[in-house]
């Protein structure tokens, strides 16, 4: 009960904080990652994951993107690899089972945003700049973006597999966000006639 | 001595085929049942992608062989029975279906479980197939027991080789044996 009760002030005290609205994510959304193994590129969807999209054009300093990975659900196509993934060496599931994601500034480019974030991998947080795309659609929005890492800033692969011969160091990350229109929120204007109308 | 085979033996290039493949498939099958129980490492990784290079080099070798082998003469064969001599025709045409079953299944076990083939740090080869988790099964078994079927032909080859060296004491075996002045 009273975790009930603190979680419901603390998602209460986030709502306020944010103030943009909030984007359910929506089926069709893809988190994925494209590595190089042995000069080959492969990619990674990481199934599991709780994004938090909350966003507005005109007002960024309300706005967030707040997600939590859990990258045991990484999926590469390849068992090996998916259970190599898994081990010490690589992103150590059993002690560090989620990689976290949360903007901390927003800035405009004119033709696309970028995001300053805190992307922490491996117990390792570094601050990266994340460029993206968001475009309003009919049924809420997309949201695009493409950043390229670099796996020795998080640990991954260390010791005999630092060097870059067998897996790359470069890793794109891929992300394809359908959302759903924002709930209307208290004190929010009532939708309009074509908000109504697409809200089913 | 010629390049080519003559009715008394077999060609200095036959003898490199014959010999060298030897030597490349044991060491092949030797570091494929010692690597598959290694722990998971970069090590592991590396030793597998030099057991996919030279297994697809076995790949263009033993074409060049056949294509070789349909150019060349043949040494007139020793006398024996007919049933010997089917037998020998038939181990050698298997021999050299398992030198083609062998890379292939292998390649397609690869390609099944989503792995990169890398030749030699050169080139990426493509893959045979999508991954596809029933196919990596089947071709991972095909690989082992094409293995297992080719050491036991192999072991019969060799066998009857030496049959005929020390039993009938004809030249079956010298012929394809490297020459007392080198290869040539």
């Amino acid at each position: 009960m009273c975790r009930f009760v603190a979680s419901m002030l603390g998602c209460m005290a986030v709502t306020m904080a944010i103030g943009a609205p909030i984007y359910p994510v929506a089926t069709g959304s893809t988190l994925q990652f494209q590595g190089t193994q042995q000069g080959e590129k492969f990619v990674g969807a990481i199934r599991a994951y709780d994004a938090k999209i909350a966003f507005d054009p005109a007002d960024t300093a309300h706005s967030l993107f707040d997600v939590s990975m859990q990258l045991k659900s990484i999926d590469s196509k390849s068992l090996e690899r998916d259970q190599a993934m898994q081990t010490v060496d690589w992103f150590d599931t059993g002690h560090y089972p989620l990689a976290t994601f949360r903007t901390v500034a927003f800035r405009s480019l004119g033709t696309g945003w970028v995001a300053d974030a805190d992307l922490s991998i491996k117990g390792r947080t570094k601050r990266i700049a994340f460029p993206f795309q968001f475009q309003k659609s009919a049924t809420g929005a997309i949201l695009d973006a493409k950043v390229a890492l670099n796996r020795l800033d998080f640990g991954l692969g260390a010791g005999e597999w630092a060097d870059d011969s067998m897996v790359g160091h470069r890793v794109e990350v891929w992300v394809h966000l359908v959302l759903a229109a924002p709930a209307p929120s208290v004190g929010e204007k009532p939708p309009t006639k074509a908000g109504a109308k697409t809200a089913h | 001595m010629s390049l080519r085979s003559t009715t008394e033996a077999w060609s200095a290039l036959t003898r490199v085929f014959h010999w060298g493949m030897f030597a490349l498939y044991a060491g092949l099958i030797g570091v494929g049942y010692y690597m598959v129980d290694l722990p998971l490492s970069a090590a592991k990784m590396k030793i597998y992608a030099l057991h996919k290079s030279v297994g697809v080099a076995m790949l263009v070798l033993v074409t060049l062989r056949l294509c070789w082998r349909a150019m060349d003469r043949r040494p007139t064969s020793e006398p024996m029975s007919v049933w010997q001599q089917r037998a020998a025709v038939t181990a050698v045409l298997f021999l050299y279906g398992l030198m083609f079953a062998l890379p292939l299944s292998g390649w397609v076990y690869n390609s099944a479980a989503g792995f990169p083939l890398r030749w030699f740090n050169l080139i990426n080869l493509p893959a045979l197939m999508a991954p596809t988790p029933t196919w990596k099964l089947w071709a991972k078994s095909a690989h082992e027991i094409a293995s297992i079927v080719f050491m036991s032909l192999v072991a019969v080859h060799a066998l009857a080789a030496l049959k005929h060296h020390f039993w009938d004491k004809d030249k079956t075996l010298s012929r394809m044996l490297p020459r007392r002045k080198g290869w040539f």
